[in-house]
């Protein structure tokens, strides 16, 4: 990749309730490029997108965007620059329908994001997501683990965002739904949006993305190229909990 | 005897309706903020007291009624002076929660409650500074009361209190409309639900913050006019038996429950109008009685939802 950097994390140290939970964290991801960043549970991937969501405090370090430092903005400012999150744990917003969940970025950042036809950014999400069609009007806690995961990576790409974080989209799914939602998360980086994506499993990794890095610990361990990283042994004992 | 009762229940929601007001603030405030106000019956009084001021200033202005058409004329103009007292605690609400409260979000409730209460006790000392401690009244009543009565099934009721049942009934069909229906509204609910999720996807929670208690001041506010305007006066100590009430309501319906803050409101209105014309002395007991029963075989209450309004 030759690309200019879309994200780049530099020294990055998140802290959680006071504690440092990670250490001095680079990474970088370039415009049209997929990335992963794979670690066990516990390692220290949530924490890290939460502080370039600007969600999570951090002790120090750097998180520019387009060339624009992120740290000490506003953390309601992150999406309208073009950064769309999904959470771990989905977050959807309970008592509402799949489509009020996709309409409600365009509510809150539309203007900044430059988007006129909502009604065409809330189909296209659907086109991607042709298994939610039919649950369009389903209030989000009626879902199953699968679509609830689709409808929160379609909430974040409803905000037609330049660089999409997911963190953890495929934990806890049956493996035939595994299966639907990296294809969907290969369309979505075929429509051109950087991705970066947080995973404890190492095997599914080689599939979606370009580059992946490896965090342990709440530091950055190794990186490089996934299908190589993926069959590393020290890095399958290490995704396992063993290692040094 | 079926007369009594029927004038005690009407009566009962009557005063049911004013608690909606104030209880829906609070509910919401509490919903979406996480902050349970104790100055929010002093927001109330204040909406009295400064109905007194702005309603007394505009029926200086109209002829006083001769016959119904200009008696409701009167009427129209001491309702707008009421919403134009409401408005007034928009800015006052406002204020209260960038100033004061938006400081101790991330500290315990203790300290919510002691600052809150401390409000609570500026405003009944602000109230006094400005409109003295004697009660006031703006007169209003015995004018509007030429309009006529509402006739009902073999005896007439005041048409004043089917105004305000009316208008209580609007306020909840708003409230309702704007939570479920309205772009801004459910930006509130979507707060409520996850405030690091809503923030994420370009919510300003400071914002939301500050329309909802700016909100919540004015419904309370407003509640207070209805009083001022009716057969009450504003005093000092009017906010507080509509504030205990006001947590009786929520906790039955559901803290942070809105149609659960309107049917506990109804529910309280009647049980304690009913009290008071069976038996005065339980008028307060009353409406605690139902709420422990309902606590113990729901524990959530009515409509229970925390941190989500429905």
């Amino acid at each position: 990749m030759t690309s200019d950097p879309l994200l780049e994390v530099s020294n990055l140290s998140a802290l959680v309730e006071g504690f440092e939970v990670t250490h001095g964290i680079d990474l970088e991801v370039r415009e049209g490029e997929a990335v992963a960043l794979v670690g066990r549970n516990g390692a220290g991937k949530t924490s890290t997108f939460r502080s370039i969501m600007g969600l999570t405090p951090v002790a120090n370090g750097s998180v520019r965007f387009k060339g624009e430092e992120l740290i000490d903005r506003r953390a309601e400012l992150i999406p309208k620059r073009g950064i769309g999150y999904q959470p771990e744990n989905r977050d959807l917003f309970t008592g509402m329908t799949v489509e009020e969940n996709f309409r409600l970025p365009i509510w809150t950042s539309g203007d900044a994001r430059d988007i006129e036809d909502e009604e065409a950014v809330v189909e296209d999400v659907f086109d991607l997501f042709t298994e939610l069609e039919n649950r369009r009007n389903a209030e989000v806690q009626n879902l199953s683990g699968g679509q609830g995961k689709m409808t929160a990576i379609g909430r974040a790409l409803a905000l037609q965002p330049d660089l999409l974080l997911l963190d953890e989209p495929l934990e806890g799914l049956a493996p035939v739904v595994v299966e639907n939602l990296k294809r969907y998360i290969r369309e979505i980086i075929d429509r051109e949006i950087s991705v970066l994506v947080a995973e404890s499993n190492a095997s599914h990794v080689p599939e979606i993305v370009d580059r992946m890095y490896v965090i342990e610990r709440g530091e950055i361990v190794d990186s490089g190229d996934p299908e190589v990283l993926a069959e590393n042994e020290e890095i399958q004992l290490l995704m396992q909990g063993g290692g040094e | 005897m079926i007369e009594s009762f029927v004038t005690h229940t009407l009566n009962g929601l009557y005063y049911g309706f004013i608690l909606f007001m104030i209880a829906s603030g609070l509910t919401i405030i509490f919903g979406v903020l996480g902050v349970l106000n104790l100055a929010h019956g002093e927001l109330y009084a204040l909406g009295a007291f400064v109905t007194f001021t702005i309603v007394g200033y505009l029926t200086g202005l109209v002829a006083s009624p001769t016959g119904p058409v200009s008696a409701l004329v009167f009427a129209v103009v001491v309702l707008l002076g009421s919403l134009a007292a409401a408005a007034v605690l928009l800015p006052v609400g406002a204020i209260v929660e960038s100033v004061f409260v938006r400081p101790i979000y991330e500290r315990a409730e203790v300290y919510q409650l002691l600052l809150t209460y401390a409000l609570l006790l500026i405003f009944i000392d602000v109230m006094k500074f400005g409109w003295g401690a004697t009660p006031v009244d703006p007169g209003v009543y015995s004018t509007l009361n030429q309009v006529p009565t509402t006739e009902l099934v073999g005896f007439g009721y005041p048409s004043y209190n089917v105004i305000v049942m009316v208008v209580g009934l609007a306020v909840f069909l708003w409230l309702v409309w704007f939570f479920d229906r309205s772009k801004t509204g459910r930006i509130v609910r979507a707060t409520a639900i996850n405030r690091d999720m809503a923030t994420a996807i370009g919510v300003s929670t400071d914002r939301t913050f500050t329309l909802v208690f700016a909100m919540g001041a004015f419904f309370a506010g407003f509640g207070g006019a209805m009083v001022s305007i009716g057969p009450g006066t504003a005093f000092l100590e009017m906010g507080l038996d509509p504030l205990v009430l006001s947590f009786v309501v929520i906790v039955i319906g559901g803290l942070g429950s809105l149609k659960g803050a309107f049917v506990g409101a109804l529910l309280v209105g009647v049980i304690s109008r009913w009290a008071i014309w069976q038996y005065p002395p339980v008028e307060l007991a009353a409406p605690f009685a139902v709420m422990l029963a309902i606590l113990l075989v729901k524990p959530e209450g009515l409509f229970g939802t925390w941190g989500e309004i429905e």
